[in-house]
């Protein structure tokens, strides 16, 4: 922090000097238990400082509303073209960091069986995953409520259905033709509590997960796509994800690729 | 020559990220013809390099890790001096002219500004806060993502972050245009530390 230099004289002890240049990391949530807790106690006796927090929530909020420019399709054709003729530099061995990051993050799932119990097989997770090239598992990350109901599929799809009764009666928020609700549960996306209803859908597993609408539209990929498409997707070989807002919620879909039933299939509309 | 497997691999882990990697240059670029020479420029280096990106890194921040090269590069070829990074404390008078418990004074500043004002501000910061905001506010990143992006310390991160989002709010601040109209028009007068 060599460009510390705080040329205001004040009569607020250094604490109030030194803690200025933490408030976005309190505001961010970005600090440790030790620095969060002295953070709390200065603003406990320090309005400015507390104003400070407030504004930088608020900015932060104000910026991350603003849609990311989008890229030309010329420009992406040129990328590709400047790609293709560009000169082979190192070399990189093939398979290697794939197969380290996937495996690393295969043995934290829980080791099972790929084939579900209902009599009909979802033996396509964990080949989905390993499939999906837009997804690796840094990538994943990168959309918390995407990672989040990933995981949740796969949860379900490995282990047995829970299978209720009555459940078929309910109506999932996005009803489709010929299909059923198998089971529904509630479980956590981007941090806030979601519902999940399970559907057989002809022969494959979709799960639709209705989220908050504030966690539905916090990144801004998913805000740009729906500005532009009306709804936001993620496609895999195996696997895919789409993202729906809906009246004063947000819905995300997650089936086999292929087995996503069109929106317009929907006996309701998603409004 | 590379492998095919190896180009299907780049593909696999660049591409997806190569719009919002656009953005990132955009939102700092003085041109869009300039935006997309860094973005080409970062996609090349980052296949010429391909064989140093590391099983630990995760792609997005490795490319943003390269774009930032690239910008750097271009500057000191152009000998663009940088811009002084002010330091404004939590008690500067402008920002306490408009408190902020939202929905408040500060937060109708941010209302009142369109999204193309809001980044012309942005766009005005010195480079060092600029990045910040960007690879924060924007991009969504921990500050041990931009740490290792920037080669800063996270306290650094921290620091600048702190700093531009005060600077940031200070200048939205003055160029509201009620601001002038306001009792608050007595604390537009330029700070000497700003
Ligand atoms: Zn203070």
């Amino acid at each position: 922090m060599s460009d510390l230099k705080n040329t205001n004289t004040h009569e607020w002890s250094d604490l109030h000097a030194e803690i200025q240049d933490w408030l976005a990391g309190y505001a961010d949530g970005e600090l440790d238990e030790h620095h969060t807790a002295l953070v709390e106690a200065h603003l406990a006796g320090c309005k400015t400082c507390q104003h400070d927090v407030e504004r930088q929530r608020i900015l932060s909020e104000r910026l991350q509303m603003i849609p990311t420019p989008g890229l030309s399709a010329d420009f992406d054709g040129r990328l590709d073209i400047a790609l293709a003729n560009a000169p082979a530099g190192g070399k990189r061995p093939s398979g290697r960091r794939r197969m380290t990051n996937l495996k690393r993050w295969l043995s934290s799932l829980r080791p099972s069986v790929v084939i579900g119990s209902g009599g009909w097989a979802v033996a396509l997770v964990l080949a989905a995953v390993l499939l999906m090239p837009s997804v690796t598992p840094d990538n994943i990350n990168r959309i918390p409520m995407v990672s989040d109901v990933l995981n949740d599929y796969q949860r379900v799809a490995l282990e047995e259905l829970p299978i209720q009764a009555g459940s078929s009666e309910v109506s999932p928020p996005l009803p489709w033709a010929n299909s059923r609700v198998l089971a529904t549960w509630m479980t956590r996306v981007g941090g806030e509590p979601a519902q999940a209803y399970a559907i057989r859908q002809d022969n494959s597993l979709v799960i639709q997960y209705r989220i908050s609408e504030r966690v539905f539209f916090r990144n801004p990929d998913v805000r740009q796509a729906v500005a532009r498409a009306g709804d936001f997707r993620t496609r895999a070989d195996q696997l895919e994800v789409l993202g729906l807002p809906m009246e004063d919620s947000g819905l995300l879909v997650v089936a086999p690729a292929g087995n996503m039933p069109a929106v317009s299939e929907s006996t309701t509309g998603a409004s | 020559m590379r492998s095919t497997g190896s180009r299907q691999q780049f593909d696999t882990l660049v591409r997806p990220w190569r719009y919002r990697l656009y953005g990132v240059a955009q939102r700092q670029a003085p041109s869009q013809e300039m935006a997309e020479d860094w973005t080409q420029e970062t996609l090349l280096r980052a296949w010429r390099d391909f064989d140093q990106l590391d099983d630990h890194v995760a792609a997005y921040a490795w490319l943003l890790r390269i774009l930032n090269r690239v910008v750097a590069d271009d500057y000191r070829r152009d000998g663009r001096r940088q811009q002084l990074a002010p330091v404004l404390t939590t008690g500067d008078a402008v920002l306490n002219g408009y408190p902020c418990s939202a929905p408040g004074p500060f937060d109708q500043v941010l209302k009142n500004q369109s999204d193309a004002q809001v980044m012309a501000a942005v766009h005005a910061l010195p480079d060092s806060f600029r990045q910040v905001i960007l690879l924060r506010d924007f991009e969504e990143l921990s500050y041990q993502d931009i740490a290792q992006i920037l080669d800063l310390a996270p306290g650094t991160v921290m620091s600048r972050l702190s700093r531009a989002r005060r600077l940031l709010a200070k200048r939205l601040i003055k160029a509201n245009p009620s601001a002038l109209a306001t009792s608050h028009t007595k604390y537009t007068s330029v700070n000497p530390h700003e």
